[in-house]
């Protein structure tokens, strides 16, 4: 062996050769296809990063985005339903500031039409686009530091690796039929299964009135129910509606926004009137400004399912008191396609009305 | 700033390192007052508000330590001296730590609605205990009187500062005065580096790897058997690997100094009983718990009950010290309660005989690790209501889900937990010896193969591949 000195500078320099080569093998692999298109690509549920390539890498007209209430909608379905060729872009949890932001992308990169599940709650205050740590606005736009990031990361390579490995042919169909069940996350061999329930998911078992009255107890006990009101304030959520929402919508007048209200279950309204009602205040008065503003716009379309009692008083349809089951997803698509639904621009709030009459009404059998 | 980060690797570190070592030409002191300036900087960054109470705290103890070591005092002067140091670090820590937490039980008892918001200055349990153990040591005679700027690097030197090892001034203060360490020793550098990329590889890639695992008990409402069992086991790797990782790091990097820093743990997950894992866990603080409390308060000394007793106080005490809240004093109660069973039995159960011997063991390390992981779920929770809804969860099998999602985590939780049980340890695998000021002698001998340092630089490549933008340490918040 030769002295330290020589093996400090060998060790220091094997290991600028293996980030590099980490760096060669990611690019090459581009598991997020943010450089290529593949047709051996694979997909992940992760969709804050998985977005980005997406929307590199497929075509697509129509760009679908929404919360934890979209996130099962299949691609496939949103396609024959409405006669696009769309790209699902939904984000649990995700806020109007990074909705906002990777809608933009996606109409950069071609969507002429946009369907928006809008939920009140995505306009609560929280970080800058700039800042959020949760959205690499920096992958999105393929800045220097977006693409080091990609490239000179752990977790990619990793990925990279395993790609590479299911590349080869004796591998591919084992490690394929495996990766689901292994620590990767680019596992989906199609997109159109990105977030969706299996479709042999047993729904009865994840949907139904126990689940959603469980759901009902358990936000409204006492020592919950102040969660009910966290992050709301109606200057702050009407200021990002304004920024966010009609802010990219007045952008892009070329561009048809189809925009609803999911159906929530009655009981998301009720839990708030017996809990915390001064935020159910909040959250018809937001809506009611939504509704009158988005009306006004010419290149929205607004649709309410918020009062449709055969849906939201039936409680085996939901596995919580708002995330809807997928047959819901289905009526979803149909009375978007037949705009069954939408809100009359001389009427904005009749709905809104309807629905106050039906949260007062309401008793909760215990 | 935080050692997996890129300024603090690519700028910080080199910085320093290079001033240290440029100084030393010069100076003997010289590269001490450095490294506290910087150390002081390390600290400043993100927590520039707590320096005036970092130089504070400095000053105080300091000044006690003065009066307990030159001061011709007389012995009751003394032990007032001591009194007042002791109380003074105490109260401070009490103040910032405890005032909160102390006004929530009193609003809960009496319906308040007092409102206390202090924030909690970084490292504050740390450097205050090892200045707490410099005063006792002072008052016993054991101290000779140091120079305030080695004092001060002691309490500040940044690979410790903020999430330990908790240092001992007659291991430290030797350390910085002697003039061999202010020259670059290569063999020492390239022995931290390695140890380094081993701690950072530990944190980005296996502690940051299994974080999203944890929410599968922590952060469910009503999680199922499986996935109570998958948390909690991956909230229990992710802890090992965030702490043991932040731990190999501060050794690392203190060696490139020259520096020796304590080990602080020893494979603990391979602890044949619960005596066994306190022996091999946050080992400083089990030496600092057993010194500075558990012997004070009695030992073993005082006959077996009060044994249990002084055990029962310093384990909850110990929960204490990691933060305020009821879950950490069910934790800590409940590995003294542990202690106390394993003496207890120690006591009544004669030895095995050696055909015996090994599967005892192996029954003593599972019996170990199950109850390592019940406590650590009190640790993690945000209440001990949640944790147990979770523990209700891990003992009700007829709620089983083990989908795609499930079995993606029983396979990592298998890799992890082959990592902890068949590895070997950092220091084993460096040949650190702390004790006798050695490290990585095979690879100075050329016992060791070129191989595994190429294997050595593949895990700093992906130990830095691995940072992420919002990754801090689990011990940064005690």
């Amino acid at each position: 062996m030769q002295g330290t000195p020589t093996h400090l500078r060998r060790f220091l320099l094997a290991s600028i050769v293996c980030m590099l080569g980490a760096a060669v093998l990611t690019y090459v692999v581009d598991p997020l296809q943010l450089f290529r298109a593949s047709r051996l690509a694979f997909y992940s549920d992760d969709t804050r990063v998985q977005n980005a390539g997406l929307i590199r890498s497929q075509s697509f007209d129509t760009a679908f985005m929404g919360t934890s209430l979209a996130i099962h909608f299949r691609q496939s379905d949103i396609d024959r339903a409405l006669g696009v060729h769309s790209i699902k872009l939904a984000m649990t949890g995700s806020n109007s500031r990074q909705q906002a932001f990777v809608l933009e992308q996606a109409i950069e990169a071609g969507a002429r039409r946009v369907i928006w599940e809008m939920d009140d709650f995505i306009f609560v205050d929280a970080a800058d686009i700039a800042a959020d740590p949760y959205l690499s606005v920096d992958l999105y736009r393929r800045s220097a530091k977006g693409i080091a990031s990609y490239l000179f990361s752990a977790a990619m390579a990793k990925e990279s690796l395993f790609g590479l490995l299911r590349s080869v042919p004796p591998l591919r169909e084992p490690l394929s039929r495996a990766a689901p069940y292994l620590p990767v996350k680019f596992a989906l061999a199609n997109v159109d299964d990105i977030y969706a329930l299996p479709r042999d998911f047993d729904l009865a078992r994840d949907y139904n009135a126990n689940k959603t009255l469980a759901s009902f107890a358990y936000i409204t006990a006492p020592s919950r129910r102040r969660f009910l009101g966290e992050g709301y304030g109606y200057e702050a959520m009407v200021r990002h509606f304004e920024q966010d929402a009609v802010g990219l919508i007045t952008r892009h007048r070329d561009v048809t926004f189809d925009i609803y209200f999911p159906p929530y279950s009655i009981l998301q309204f009720v839990a708030m009137r017996d809990a915390s009602p001064e935020t159910l205040n909040i959250v018809m008065d937001l809506t009611a400004v939504i509704a009158r503003r988005l009306t006004r716009l010419p290149n929205v379309r607004l649709h309410d399912f918020r009062a449709i009692k055969a849906v939201t008083h039936d409680f085996a349809n939901y596995g919580d008191v708002i995330h809807h089951s997928p047959v819901v997803d289905a009526m979803v698509l149909k009375w978007l396609a037949s705009g069954e639904y939408r809100v009359d621009p001389k009427k904005p709030t009749a709905s809104l009305d309807e629905l106050k009459a039906q949260v007062e009404a309401y008793r909760v059998e215990r | 700033m935080l050692f997996n980060s890129y300024p603090f690797i690519l700028l910080f570190l080199p910085a320093v390192l290079a001033g240290y070592f440029w100084l030393g030409r010069r100076s003997n002191l010289a590269p001490v007052i450095w490294l506290a300036l910087a150390s002081l900087t390390f600290y400043a960054i993100g927590n520039w508000q707590f320096v005036a109470l970092l130089l504070l705290s400095i000053a105080f103890n300091y000044g006690v330590g003065h009066l307990l070591i030159v001061a011709k005092l007389a012995p009751g002067q003394r032990k007032a001296a001591l009194a007042f140091g002791v109380a003074g670090d105490l109260l401070v820590l009490g103040i910032f730590k405890y005032a909160g937490f102390a006004t929530e039980n009193i609003n809960a008892l009496l319906g308040t609605h007092i409102a206390v918001h202090i924030l909690l200055p970084v490292g504050i349990s740390f450097y205050t205990f090892t200045q707490i153990a410099f005063l006792v040591d002072a008052w016993r005679g054991q101290v000779a009187a140091y120079a305030l700027p080695h004092y001060a690097l002691f309490v500040t030197y940044f690979p410790h500062l903020i999430a330990g090892p908790i240092l001992h001034h007659k291991d430290m203060i030797p350390q910085f005065a002697r003039k061999e360490t202010k020259h670059p020793d290569a063999h020492l550098i390239l022995c931290g580096i390695i140890i380094f990329a081993i701690g950072l590889f530990k944190k980005t890639c296996l502690a940051d790897g299994i974080q999203p695992l944890v929410a599968l008990a922590f952060e469910a409402r009503s999680p199922s058997f499986d996935q109570a069992w998958l948390g909690a086991l991956a909230y229990t790797f992710q802890l090992y690997f965030d702490f043991s990782g932040y731990s190999d790091m501060a050794i690392g990097i203190s060696l490139m100094f020259g520096i020796f820093l304590p080990v602080n743990f020893n494979s603990p997950y391979k602890a044949a009983s619960i005596v066994d894992f306190w022996r091999r866990w946050h080992m400083t603080l089990s030496q600092f718990l057993r010194d500075y409390l558990y012997i004070p308060l009695g030992g073993n000394r005082r006959g077996r009950v009060l044994r249990y007793v002084n055990l029962l106080i310093t384990m909850l005490l110990g929960g204490l010290w990691h933060g305020a809240a009821w879950t950490f004093v069910v934790w800590g109660t409940l590995h003294g309660a542990y202690l106390c069973v394993n003496h207890a039995f120690n006591a009544l159960v004669p030895d095995v005989p050696a055909l015996l011997a090994r599967p005892v063991r192996i029954a003593g390390a599972a019996l170990t690790f199950l109850a390592v992981v019940i406590a650590w779920v009190f640790f993690r929770a945000e209440s001990v209501a949640w944790a147990l809804r979770i523990l209700h969860a891990m003992a009700d099998p007829s709620n089983i889900v083990l989908g795609r999602e499930e079995i993606a985590a029983l396979v990592m939780i298998a890799i992890y937990a082959a990592l902890v049980w068949l590895a070997p340890n950092t220091q084993e695998v460096m040949g650190y010896d702390h004790g006798n000021r050695r490290v990585g002698e095979a690879l100075r001998a050329g016992r060791m193969r070129p191989l595994a340092l190429y294997a050595a630089s593949l895990v700093l490549a992906f130990g830095i591949l691995g940072i992420q933008s919002h990754s801090e340490f689990i011990y940064f918040r005690f």
